[in-house]
């Protein structure tokens, strides 16, 4: 019935149960996501690193970090921060992203860009403040692209209704479309368990392989309420590309900012159009929402963080995740260290 | 339709004819998946539909099915214009005999595939007197609804067909698919292919994020065992068991076209073990019982002197011993008086009457009577909140829709069920009206919420609360933070005139088994949300 001797079966038996051991003992984390690690994605030349300034040991005494903390250098070719206020949002969005150097500075031709705006829920249009500003994520869509991105694409994972659904209800979807982008679903079987090898207390977890694999990851939160972490910004925005989020509220702060080590933004602008200032991250009532008409742009998550969070009127260090972010070097807090760019548009 | 007036004589052969039926067979099991498919993915990723003929358009099926809407009529004391697409299917048969038995029914073209034996030398040995099962059970379930009750449509095939799709073989597929992409998306070369097809497949055909359904293997072996009984006899739940077959039989018994064998059959007998439901009989000549005929035309293929024929005339209803008669009519009507009577003594001995959660806008004391148990409302759910009951609905609500918050959450910006439920047994809601439908209460078990009863940081519930100014607070208490000092910690706390039940908490409740945060129905039942609104 066969022509295969058993020598030619034992072979092939062989081959395929090592190439299958193989795959197994290949680490899976490095093939799935042969991108972002956190060498590749250091800043851009024109700043200096914070992370390799200030040679992040985690054994070191929380206390004594702080101190620690960089100074921006006083002859970075652009400003460390930038805020555009009273413009459309597509045009402080411009305006902040331009003066910060142009979006040609974190994207370059050919790359695969992934936007994380925050789509949390299906709920409630735009004006309501739960969800980024349609018309800024369009806006950095348009811009990746005018830079020469490959592809951008948009995604966030919502705890609350269907992606599909919140994606439209947000306005989001339409604008993301409108500007060439791509809206993708996160799924289940993407989320890939992944080291954290600089995180202190998460050492893994399963995030989204686009979110792996892309060359540049821009961040765009919408500044609002949350009752554990204070606000939510640009550090706890990053929660939506992992698959476990019940157990980051276990020492949140941290494990936020151990996250971020893994998948660092290149950009993050805060959307502070409107800011949602109780009743987050949900809300549903146009009384709790305040029109800021504000962006606020920066490589480095903590400052923008920083910043969005003295809007509210709290100091950076009262969030405890910049708190954390601080102490393992991720940025900086201090406002009056950092190179401020102010814009009116108004 | 058109299609044999004429068979044999001009035109085209019994052959051809039955190729045409086969045709038809598959053309309408692709259709009603089509439309399966298509409820779930309209429904699904757009979930907020206001109205318009999409959910008339998926529901065709089950509006055409006489069987459910009648009874449904009958027992809540109302027509709906959908049903009255029924009437088609009752004046099809009337002038056709049983086609959408042979010719669409998605149930009867599975048992016809799936014979598992073939009987063709001789009719299985089945005794004759079990056709009149079917006949019995249709006359329960019409007695029943007479008495409000519609327990028994979980009989009908279609609902049969909806409620195995959607809780165990579309599920069971994507957890199949799911098993598949995770073995290969590990495998290096293949992982980028991998997440190409993922993303091909979710949401489109499968959920990103797999459903789950409770008992599947339950509806599963339900079906399989009606397959299974195919080893008895070849479409042994359509000759002997569907209701809707009974009904249809009954119509079909004087019927304008129906299979006549004509005097010059030889009585060689070939046509007999060919029938797939046994109707024609040798006794004192050859002859049909059309109330049993699904006009498969399966005879006429194999006439060698071409003595079947399917004429246009007025038949006389002819009894067979095992059609219905006195005895089976008082037989029904005092079964279906124990059974229903037994239902209203508890005789299941429920020491608490069961308060299942209901779908958002349902009236409690008329959803039994409304509902037809097809499960349309768990096929669109896009939280998985609705499941199908066995006995948390009580008896009488087997196989009724439930929400079940600890594996879903009602949506707070989805009105699908009712949007879909063919019979607005979930009466048709706008998003906005449905926001304020009170299904249930959340109460937070403070020996097991994680910051009451271990001063841990929690507070997901708060944080998931759709609602605008939040039906959960949080209380600010001092706590040991464990290293002899003290935090300030958070509490969740219901507050109990916003909380409308949706159940989110108790989904994303990250304490382990039971959540510590849970919904019930409110004392009085969930009659309608405005009542328990100020």
């Amino acid at each position: 019935m066969t022509d295969l001797s058993r020598k030619e079966f034992l072979r092939f038996l062989a081959a395929s149960l090592g190439s299958i051991y193989l795959s197994g003992c290949m680490d899976q984390d490095k093939l799935l996501s042969k991108s972002l690690s956190p060498d590749k994605i250091t800043p851009t030349p024109f700043l200096p690193d914070p992370q390799n300034t200030n040679s992040t040991d985690p054994t070191s005494e929380p206390e004594e970090i702080p101190t620690q903390e960089p100074s921006a250098t006083p002859d970075s070719v652009y400003p460390d921060l930038a805020v555009a206020r009273k413009g459309d949002p597509e045009q402080m969005v411009r305006a902040a992203v331009e003066s910060l150097g142009g979006m040609g500075r974190f994207v370059k031709p050919g790359d695969v860009v992934v936007v994380k705006p925050n789509i949390c829920a299906s709920y409630h249009s735009y004006e309501y403040a739960a969800t980024t500003n349609p018309w800024v994520v369009g806006a950095v869509v348009k811009m990746a692209l005018e830079s020469g991105a490959k592809q951008v694409k948009v995604m966030d994972f919502p705890f609350g209704g269907t992606a599909e659904q919140a994606y439209r209800a947000s306005g989001i979807q339409a604008e993301v479309q409108k500007a060439g982008g791509k809206m993708v679903v996160m799924s289940n079987i993407k989320f890939v368990e992944t080291a954290i090898p600089n995180g202190k207390d998460m050492k893994s977890a399963r995030i989204y392989d686009d979110v792996l694999r892309a060359d540049v990851l821009i961040n765009v939160p919408i500044a609002k309420n949350h009752e554990l972490a204070l606000l939510t910004l640009g550090l706890k925005n990053l929660m939506g590309v992992i698959y476990d989020r019940p157990y980051m509220h276990i020492n949140l702060g941290q494990r936020l900012a151990d996250l971020s080590t893994r998948v660092p933004s290149n950009l993050v602008i805060v959307d502070a159009v409107r800011m949602l200032m109780a009743h987050g991250p949900t809300g549903g009532n146009l009384a709790d929402v305040k029109k800021a008409d504000t962006i606020i742009a920066s490589p480095d998550i903590v400052a923008a963080d920083s910043y969005a969070a003295t809007m509210f009127g709290y100091e950076p260090d009262q969030l405890i995740y910049i708190k954390k972010a601080v102490q393992m070097g991720l940025g900086i807090k201090n406002l009056s260290k950092l190179n401020i760019k102010e814009i009116d548009l108004g | 339709m058109a299609k044999k007036g004429n068979t044999g004589r001009k035109g085209l052969s019994p052959s051809q004819w039955v190729k045409i039926r086969k045709v038809s067979q598959v053309v309408f099991f692709i259709i009603f998946l089509i439309l399966f498919f298509w409820s779930r993915r309209e429904f699904y990723l757009n979930p907020s539909i206001e109205s318009g003929f999409k959910e008339d358009l998926v529901n065709i099926p089950l509006k055409l099915d006489p069987l459910v809407m009648i009874a449904q009529a009958i027992a809540s004391r109302k027509i709906l214009k959908g049903s009255l697409l029924a009437l088609f299917t009752l004046v099809l048969t009337y002038i056709l005999g049983r086609v959408w038995c042979g010719w669409f029914c998605p149930m009867g073209t599975i048992l016809e595939w799936l014979p598992i034996r073939t009987w063709k030398k001789r009719q299985p040995s089945v005794p004759e007197w079990f056709r009149g099962i079917k006949y019995v059970l249709l006359l329960v379930i019409l007695f029943s609804a007479l008495f409000t009750n519609l327990t028994l449509l979980f009989l009908d095939p279609l609902t049969i067909g909806y409620r195995t799709l959607t809780t165990a073989i579309w599920p069971g597929l994507d957890k199949f698919v799911t098993f598949l992409e995770l073995k290969l998306i590990s495998i290096p070369f293949l992982s980028a292919a991998v997440g190409g097809f993922d993303s091909l497949i979710r949401p489109a055909i499968f959920p990103a994020h797999p459903a789950f359904f409770r008992y599947g293997l339950l509806y599963f072996g339900f079906f399989i065992s009606l397959i299974v009984l195919n080893v008895l006899a070849p479409r042994f739940w359509c000759r002997y068991l569907c209701p809707l077959g009974g009904l249809l039989g009954l119509l079909g018994k004087v019927s304008l076209v129906g299979c006549e064998i004509e005097s010059s059959c030889s009585t060689c007998g070939k046509c007999i073990p060919e029938c797939p439901t046994g109707a024609i009989k040798d006794e004192e000549g050859v002859y049909c019982d059309p109330g049993e005929c699904t006009m498969c035309l399966v005879c006429a293929e194999n006439c060698p002197g071409d003595s079947v024929k399917f004429p246009f005339k007025i038949t006389k209803f002819l009894r067979e011993p095992y059609d219905i008669d006195r005895r089976k009519v008082l037989l029904s009507l005092g079964a279906t008086a124990v059974g229903v009577g037994l239902l209203e003594t508890n005789f299941a001995g429920q020491l608490l009457p069961p308060t299942p959660i209901r779908p958002p806008g349902v009236m409690n004391e008329r959803f039994l009577s409304a509902c037809i148990r097809c499960g349309e409302c768990s096929t669109v759910c896009p939280t998985n909140a609705i499941q199908m009951a066995v006995f948390d609905g009580g008896v009488e609500g087997f196989w009724t829709p439930v929400v079940v918050p600890r594996i879903g959450y009602c949506d707070y910006s989805c009105n699908a069920c009712g949007q879909v439920c063919p019979v607005e047994a979930i009466p048709p809601l706008s998003v906005e009206e449905k926001r304020v439908q009170v299904i249930g209460k959340a109460h937070v078990d403070r020996e097991r919420c994680l910051p009451w009863a271990e001063d841990q940081e929690c507070i997901v519930c708060e944080e998931m609360c759709p609602i605008a100014d939040k039906a959960i607070e949080l209380e600010l208490v001092e706590a040991p933070d464990g290293e002899g000092g003290i935090k300030i910690l958070q509490r969740p706390v219901v507050i109990r005139k916003l909380c409308i039940g949706c159940g989110i908490c108790e989904t994303k409740c990250p304490v382990a088994g039971e959540a510590a945060i849970r919904v019930w129905v409110p004392t009085g039942g969930n009659k309608n949300g405005h009542n328990h609104h100020g």
